[in-house]
């Protein structure tokens, strides 16, 4: 537990550099066989900080001595911050991402960056940028880790030090990984985090969010970095309660089952286990209630990558080679150089959504694509809201499987891997906070429960989840 | 009826706010790169944080130029790939612009119909520097307004005529800083003899010029075929030239700027900044000829500089006001013209230019004087009245003194006398100049005038 080791390492019973250069040696050995970080920060120079501190009485902060890892879309200053992607090669912030910033005030040591899919680009971390390893799943090395943030899940699970690790989701980008791997993941209302310093995938969707063994370690990485920040308009400034603290109870709990999400086009495996979990939180007193949601189930999955790909290409247009990152011998037109150094540096998921986007976006074909997503959003926020006014949470399946071998995965056409989206997809476009936790295991690998809720109803998805990991002990 | 000739508009006027649009920034810098940082570089993960005060500079210039307010200020993102654009998209207003429908008066009466007034960020500028191109991102991010006419302008004179007017209500607003800051304007332009096929012409700066490229432009298009086409403007050469030709409208690909949230306006933030607009120049000139009885076109110039009326106003109160209206016009617009300066950087003040043009209506001093005296007021304040007294710069006006003067004038110069005599009207002018001469300026001119008359039909 993060809360308890955190409080000991204030107290000076911990030797944090001792601890540390530990982690530092076991993330390097599990990271030559899992290939989960792409880049180590100067984490022995912050633990001997830190240790100084301690040892004269100065120790504070939540997080005090324990290890951190960003996705790798999360700039640090001075560590290379990528995206995953060849084409920021070299790039290293010149600041801090807002999370960054108040997991240091709050005492944590950066330990490094995680691989992910190039910019977020897909659900099984099997699109990194070139140049990049694809990580591999920590249960079985044949499988993949699920993404994009793949390597935030992965070290999550494979950790044998305090750690917890920085997330971030577009369309599921947490849920997956983290259902995939077996930890917990955790992501939060659409605002709720401070985006400032995340190099953008879509930024109406973009959400930063947390990855941990427990429930509460989630929770109490999130109450860290919520709140609004000056520097992110789109932040919110609804206050923060002490997650970690939310007691676990499903007592008069209302939970909505998505009927048609837990029927034959998931996994029996995967139905059979939700199912079971569902009826064990009803015996415990919380009440289950059969919901639909027509209007999510038919249009959110193409409504999300519509939009989130017309975004996505207009963020990937700064990357041309001038300013940082990857370069290249200046000659032929502006043009010419532009297209040189993006078609040699971008990977092939990044291309058909660059292409995919600014097809959306185009004149004559804007009203039929990009507008009338915005405006079907819209709608299917309206349709989770009076869902809402029935039923405190939402229960679905994660994934509707079990983590895929690197070999399946690569015989799915595009829109197949798309469609895996199904589950993570519409709470994640209408902005809704989601937790995925380990229910149960299949075949020795995880599946995992997602727990949905209304806009800025954290506190009731962590409650659900921290009851469930109590009983599931 | 269709007039012949169709001109519209668009200018693009560079705000005068400390910080730049989207970060904070200063807006001056003299070393290139040196006002920059990670939002206006487009940095991976930085965001655009609005800056309040140019949504309230463009608000301003929206609502004196007529225009409805947008119910909510929105912006998007106008994709387009050139090096001096960090993020290659511009953040800008697409959809619903910030104001709509706008309009000003020329003098002829006609109405110049204004569609969009909008916000934006401007790009970095492009140096060409022998066979390479250097980029300086200091102007990235500056806050522009965009004002876009309806093609309802019928002469290059009129266009010029626009820009001025648009200019004075800028410079009333206080949004602008013609020191710091460029007003650009691409024309569109297009004839009845050729159809009316558009031409575009771009980065035109300045009054004279807008009227010369026009004015090259349509003589072009009415010698030679005219292709939908974007064309720029040489001011060196003096000619428009093909930049590129516009088959189809260019494609930005626009979709909403998701960083920034959409702020709703509300009708007290209006009412406020409209409150904040001061009487602009049409108006204020109209009232001063209505009460005060001001010459028509004294009052147009003098209003026309807000500095300069804000002067009038004060001298006026205290003296007489059309003599000041005359005189500033004339005297101290010729000063402030001759050395090219605005007036706040002259030493004129109303107090003193008050005494002055007193001393010129009680006729203690002769025009000339008075423009020696407002030649010093520019360089130094000081009391004209007491300046006078000291120096004995009092006109002389005593008809008998003057008279003896002008005998004495008469005796010493036959020849002039002689000439005048035999016809040469002009030798009178020579002969006056003398007695000012003698008296240093001080002789009463009218006066003198009808003397010497007088004296030489004798």
């Amino acid at each position: 537990m993060i809360k308890e080791f955190a409080k000991k390492a204030r107290a000076g019973s911990i030797d944090l550099v001792e601890h540390t250069r530990k982690a530092i040696e076991s993330a390097q050995k599990i990271n030559e066989e899992y290939k989960y970080i792409t880049e180590l920060g100067d984490a022995i120079s912050r633990a001997q900080e830190l240790q100084k501190s301690a040892k004269e009485g100065k120790a504070k902060g939540k997080l005090f001595g324990v290890l951190i890892t960003a996705k790798d879309a999360i700039c640090v200053q001075n560590l290379e911050s990528t995206a995953s992607s060849a084409i920021l090669k070299g790039y290293k912030p010149l600041y801090n991402a807002t999370v960054i910033e108040r997991c240091l005030e709050e005492g944590a040591i950066i330990l490094g960056k995680t691989v992910q899919d190039e910019f977020g680009f897909g659900g099984f971390c099997t699109n990194v940028g070139k140049g990049y390893s694809k990580p591999k799943n920590p249960n079985d090395k044949k499988r993949v880790c699920g993404g994009s943030s793949g390597g935030a899940a992965g070290i999550t699970k494979k950790a044998d030090f305090a750690h917890i690790a920085l997330a971030e989701s577009t369309g599921g980008s947490i849920a997956n990984p983290a259902s995939f791997c077996g930890v917990v993941g955790l992501t939060p209302t659409y605002g709720r985090v401070s985006r400032h310093g995340l190099i953008s995938y879509a930024n109406s969707l973009d959400k930063i969010g947390a990855m941990a063994k427990t429930v509460e370690d989630a929770a109490l990485l999130l109450e860290i970095i919520s709140g609004a920040d000056p520097k992110d308009s789109t932040s919110a400034s609804t206050p923060v309660p002490e997650y970690s603290e939310i007691p676990g109870t499903v007592q008069g709990i209302k939970i909505g089952v998505l009927e048609s999400a837990v029927d034959e086009r998931c996994d029996n495996s995967v139905r059979k286990a939700v199912l079971c979990a569902i009826s064990k939180l009803e015996e415990l007193g919380a009440r289950r209630i059969n919901i639909e949601l027509p209007l999510n189930s038919k249009y959110a999955l193409a409504a999300y990558y519509i939009l989130a790909l017309s975004e996505a290409s207009t963020n990937l247009a700064k990357f041309c080679g001038i300013r940082y990152g990857a370069y290249d011998t200046l000659n032929g037109t502006y043009n010419d150089y532009f297209s040189r150094v993006r078609s040699d540096n971008f990977g092939d998921e990044a291309k058909r959504r660059i292409l995919l986007g600014t097809f959306a976006r185009m004149a004559g074909f804007r009203d039929a694509f990009y507008t009338q997503a915005a405006k079907i959003r819209t709608q299917l926020i309206k349709e989770y809201k009076e869902a809402f006014k029935k039923v405190d949470v939402i229960i679905t399946p994660s994934m509707p499987t079990i983590a895929p071998t690197f070999e399946h995965v690569k015989k799915l056409t595009p829109l197949q891997s798309y469609l895996m989206d199904e589950l993570t997809c519409p709470p994640n476009l209408a902005g809704l906070p989601h937790i995925s936790i380990p229910c149960a295991e299949h075949e020795g690998l995880p599946i995992g429960l997602q727990i949905i809720g209304d806009h800025f109803c954290e506190n009731k998805i962590i409650q659900v989840a921290k009851t469930w990991s109590q009983i599931s002990k | 009826m269709e007039p012949d000739i169709k001109i519209g508009l668009e200018i693009h006027v560079q705000l005068n706010t400390k910080t730049k649009l989207f970060c904070s920034c200063p807006t001056s810098a003299s070393e290139p790169n040196t006002a920059i940082c990670p939002i206006c570089l487009g940095h991976p993960g930085s965001k655009p944080v609005m800056n309040s005060k140019a949504l309230e500079y463009a608000a301003k210039l929206a609502l004196a130029l007529g225009c409805k307010l947008a119910p909510t200020v929105t912006f998007s993102r106008k994709t387009y790939f050139y090096p001096d654009l960090p993020k290659n998209f511009q953040i800008t207003q697409h959809e619903l612009p910030l104001g709509r429908d706008g309009k000003i008066a020329l003098d002829d009466k006609s109405i110049v119909g204004i569609t969009r007034v909008h916000l934006e960020e401007d790009p970095g500028a492009l140096i060409h520097k022998g066979n390479h191109v250097l980029i300086d991102y200091n102007r990235s991010g500056i806050p522009l307004c965009e004002i876009v006419t309806t093609p309802s302008i019928n002469s290059p004179s009129c266009a010029r005529e626009f820009l001025k007017k648009l200019n004075t209500i800028i410079s009333y607003l206080d949004i602008f800083d013609p020191n710091n800051g460029v007003i650009k304007a691409d024309a569109n332009v297009s004839i009845k003899e050729k159809g009316f096929v558009r031409v575009e012409i771009k980065n035109i700066t300045g009054f004279k010029e807008i009227e010369r490229a026009l004015t090259y432009e349509i003589e072009r298009q009415k010698e030679s075929e005219v292709i939908q086409e974007t064309r720029g403007w040489s001011a060196e050469r003096g000619i428009t030239y093909p930049m590129r030709k516009k088959e189809t409208e260019a494609d930005y690909g626009y979709i909403v700027e998701p960083d920034l949230p959409v702020f709703t306006i509300a009708e007290e933030w209006i009412q406020a900044i409209q409150s904040e607009i001061p009487e602009l120049a049409q108006e204020r000139a109209a009232r001063w000829e209505a009460e005060l009885g001001i010459d028509k076109s004294d009052a147009k110039i003098i209003a026309s500089n807000k500095r300069v009326a804000n002067l009038f106003e004060e001298v006026a109160k205290t003296t007489d006001p059309i003599l000041a209206a005359r005189w500033i016009r004339r005297e101290v617009l010729r000063v402030l013209n001759d050395k090219g300066k605005d007036i706040k950087e002259t030493a004129f003040d109303a107090q003193h230019l008050t005494e002055l043009i007193n001393l010129l209506r009680d006729k203690k001093i002769t025009n000339r004087i008075g423009q020696k005296i407002t030649e010093k007021l520019a360089e130094k304040a000081f009391s004209p009245k007491a300046y006078v007294e000291e120096n004995k710069l009092t006109m002389v006006g005593d008809e008998d003194e003057l008279e003896s003067l002008c005998k004495q004038i008469i005796q010493d110069n036959p020849k002039a006398v002689s000439d005048y005599k035999s016809g040469e009207k002009k030798s009178l002018q020579f002969l006056i100049g003398q007695v000012m001469r003698a008296t240093k300026g001080r002789a009463n001119a009218q006066l003198t005038r009808a003397l010497l008359e007088k004296l030489l039909e004798n």
